[in-house]
């Protein structure tokens, strides 16, 4: 699943590169995932409005 | 439009009036850019038009620069048409700002000047700082960077000090925030360095931050402005749909960034970056098509429930540059932005016609479109009447102009097709392969097409500016009969 | 207290937040990738080049090295392979002398506005072949058309007489204009163009002037 190291120089986001995809999925991930805590917060919010 | 405002008993807004100084001048860099476009697509056929003269180099670098500087012009424009409105309150410093609109179109009218008739340096920092800078897009000398920077910055301070006075609306607060990145980022442009993989990387700081992230988000912010004017849609439903576009807009095209990265010496990771996120750029597009529709069929819609009959929008032309504009920014920018996005695709289209394509469907898709369409509203607002429609002028002007660029686009993605497969994938790069694909008959025909469909657009320009002068009047003198 | 029925989805202040969180650590990580990218770019030394150091952007003194273009089995793509020593201009050229010489051309490069027709690495206008490679372009080799042209003997002094003269040599149709470029820029903008060919751009443009022969035997470009 993991592939040697190619590129020129190491770095932490050229060791996440590694895999299909990996980096790019992982960024995506880091993004995505806080917003499901600002749904519910927000639900929470709405809910006790009033 | 190039009436006298000061005449007119409803154009009592000083920040109104400042808009369409801008307005008239972005129209007149229009013109420019079409003329010098047409220059360079000729010299693509007959290689020996003004050659040494006025050669490909000066008429693309002042057809791009036009290009931008006309943008900004009415983006600038277009802040100052809807800033009192939004904010409720009397624009601040707006004689300050018309002193900078002064500096601003002097140094411009120098800088096209010396590019037109000094056109190359010495090989000097002196150059750089006063002729040239040579770098595409920002080829403005340092000196005027400098002034854009002081002019831009009094401009800002009217908006954030008007804002500050004002209500702070949803589309207000975005605007504010987005200005200040777009404004920031200039400065990303302005150094020298020797090492040309890092010129590259900041400049595409400056341009792929500017027009697939900053810019996108401006034009988001300008439709719903003008679709709560036009056809008073909702502000609880716009302002929501606007959030929704900075989150993907910025979501996707601030690490979309990536898709420059892939062949200027950066990192390998940014194929994957770049490639991922960069296809997820047409997504808020798509979202901008369905949010500007179906507002307008629900307002219209409502309208006949209600019993009213006739058309929902009271600007006839300005909702169909709109409409424009919404699907043009999906096609120029999201499918044919796509289309060579990624990396296994890129290191053959990189460099190539095919960008070509890309970048004159989307400038004019995603930009050209709705600042045409906030000109009318200016143009409305200056004649003061309350319903603007369509004329014969108006409906040339927008087929003419939409099919011409169509027409561009589609010949030169056929010629960038070509150079492809020719010069890139059979042929390996090179300058035999360049030329060997620039000779062949398909290549040449498309830039034959290219030319007249370039002809086509500026007969387009010609009604354009025809409609802008005289519909305003014509609508008057209509709404006076009536 | 019973749950009310609530409309996350439609709410502007979801949306907005989520908007400001996105925006905001998009940011913070393009501006990480940009500085670790920024380190990698850096220009190399001259110790490096002696010392075998791989960067991706060489120092000036690449200019005093061969320069190839080779397939990589562990890349998957091509990259610059620099080699043996070899003059420039009949010389070796000091850190000093290579660093002033790499600026002037880069500041030749833009003054003269060689974006507004040419490519650089890919990016610029589509009139005129593009330079990312052109030190190693086969028609500049010996044998090649616009070495034979000029009439010199090395690919440095063909680019630089042809530079000076551009639309004197019959090229093509479409011929570069004469831009009033002196010698010694023409040294700078040649020292600039060898530079451009050591920097890895992760294979592109890929197959850069091979034939189908040298293609199969995986081997080298015009060399």
């Amino acid at each position: 699943m993991f592939e040697a190291f190619t590129d020129v120089n190491h770095s932490f986001f050229g060791f996440l590169n590694q895999g299909p995809l990996t980096l790019t999925i992982f960024l995506h991930t880091i993004i995505i995932l806080p917003m499901f805590w600002i749904y519910f917060s927000e639900k929470k919010r709405l809910e006790n409005e009033q | 439009m190039l009436t006298s405002i000061k005449t007119n008993e409803f154009a009592k807004s000083s920040s109104k009036q400042l808009a369409m100084m801008y307005f008239r001048v972005a129209i007149i860099l229009f013109g420019a850019q079409l003329l010098m476009g047409l220059i360079a697509a000729i010299q693509f056929l007959v290689p020996g038009f003004l050659f040494e003269l006025f050669d490909f180099s000066v008429a693309r670098m002042v057809h791009i620069n036009a290009l931008v500087v006309w943008m900004l012009y009415a983006m600038i424009g277009s802040v100052y048409f809807m800033l009192e409105d939004e904010t409720g309150v009397e624009g601040v410093g707006i004689g300050i700002g018309k002193l900078a609109f002064w500096v601003l179109t002097a140094a411009v009218t120098v800088v096209v000047l010396v590019f037109i008739f000094v056109q190359v340096g010495a090989g000097t920092e002196a150059s750089i700082w006063f002729i040239n800078e040579g770098r595409e897009y920002l080829e403005a000398p340092r000196w005027a960077d400098i002034g854009i920077v002081v002019v831009v910055l009094t401009f800002y301070w009217n908006v954030f000090a008007t804002y500050m006075k004002g209500q702070k609306t949803g589309i207000m607060t975005v605007m504010v925030a987005n200005l200040m990145a777009l404004a920031g980022l200039y400065l990303a442009g302005m150094f020298f360095t020797d090492n040309i993989s890092m010129d590259q990387f900041w400049w595409w700081w400056v341009i792929h931050l500017w027009v697939e992230a900053t810019w996108e988000v401006f034009v988001g912010t300008l439709a719903a402005y003008a679709l709560i004017k036009i056809i008073n849609a909702k502000r609880e439903i716009v302002e929501m749909w606007l959030w929704i576009e900075v989150l993907m807009l910025f979501g996707s095209g601030i690490l979309g960034l990536g898709h420059h990265y892939f062949w200027i010496g950066t990192p390998e990771y940014w194929w994957e970056i770049g490639a991922l996120f960069s296809a997820l750029e047409p997504v808020p597009l798509v979202a901008m098509f369905v949010h500007v529709l179906y507002d307008w069929g629900k307002e219209q819609g409502a309208a006949h429930a209600e019993g009213k009959p006739g058309a929902v929008a009271n600007n006839g032309p300005a909702i169909a540059w709109i409409v424009t504009n919404a699907f043009g920014n999906f096609l120029g920018a999201g499918v044919w932005g796509f289309f060579h996005t990624l990396p296994q695709v890129n290191i053959y289209t990189h460099g190539t016609q095919f960008t070509a394509a890309h970048g004159h469907l989307a400038f004019f898709g995603a930009y050209a479109t709705i600042l045409i369409g906030m000109m009318y509203m200016g143009v409305q607002y200056a004649s003061g009447v309350k319903m603007l429609k369509s004329t014969f002028k108006s409906k040339m002007a927008i087929f003419l102009i939409t099919f011409g660029v169509l027409g561009m686009t589609v010949a030169l993605t056929i010629a960038g097709y070509e150079q492809v497969l020719i010069e890139r994938a059979e042929l390996g790069g090179g300058w035999q392969a360049f030329f060997t694909a620039q000779e062949l008959p398909w290549y040449i025909q498309a830039q034959i097409w290219r030319t007249i469909m370039g002809v086509v657009t500026f007969v387009g320009f010609i009604y354009l500016v025809w409609d802008l002068v005289t519909i305003g009047k014509q609508a008057k003198t209509a709404e006076a009969a009536a | 207290m019973a749950k009310k029925n609530v409309s996350v989805w439609t709410s502007v202040p979801f949306w907005r937040r989520s908007a400001a969180w996105v925006t905001g650590f998009a940011t913070i990580l393009l501006i990480w990738l940009s500085f670790d990218t920024l380190g990698q770019i850096s220009m190399g030394t001259d110790a490096d080049l002696k010392n075998g150091v791989d960067k991706r952007v060489p120092g000036p003194t690449v200019i005093n090295y061969h320069i190839d273009y080779k397939m990589s089995k562990k890349r998957g793509h091509e990259v610059p392979v620099i080699g043996e020593k070899q003059l420039f201009f009949g010389k070796e050229w000091s850190e000093k002398d290579a660093a002033a010489l790499l600026r002037l051309g880069k500041l030749t490069e833009q003054a003269k506005n060689c974006m507004d027709c040419h490519t650089l690495l890919g990016n610029g206008a589509y009139y005129a072949p593009d330079l990312t490679k052109a030190w190693l372009d086969p028609a500049w080799q010996k044998g090649g058309p616009m070495q034979g042209m000029t009439g010199k003997n090395t690919v440095e002094e063909a680019m630089a007489e042809f530079l000076q003269h551009p639309s004197q040599y019959p090229t093509h149709a479409r011929m570069m204009p004469n831009l009033g470029i002196t010698a010694q820029e023409a040294k700078g903008l040649v020292a600039f163009l060898k530079h451009m060919s050591s920097i890895d751009t992760n294979g592109f443009p890929r197959n850069f002037s091979k034939t189908v022969d040298q293609f199969k035997a995986g081997g080298t470009n015009a060399h």
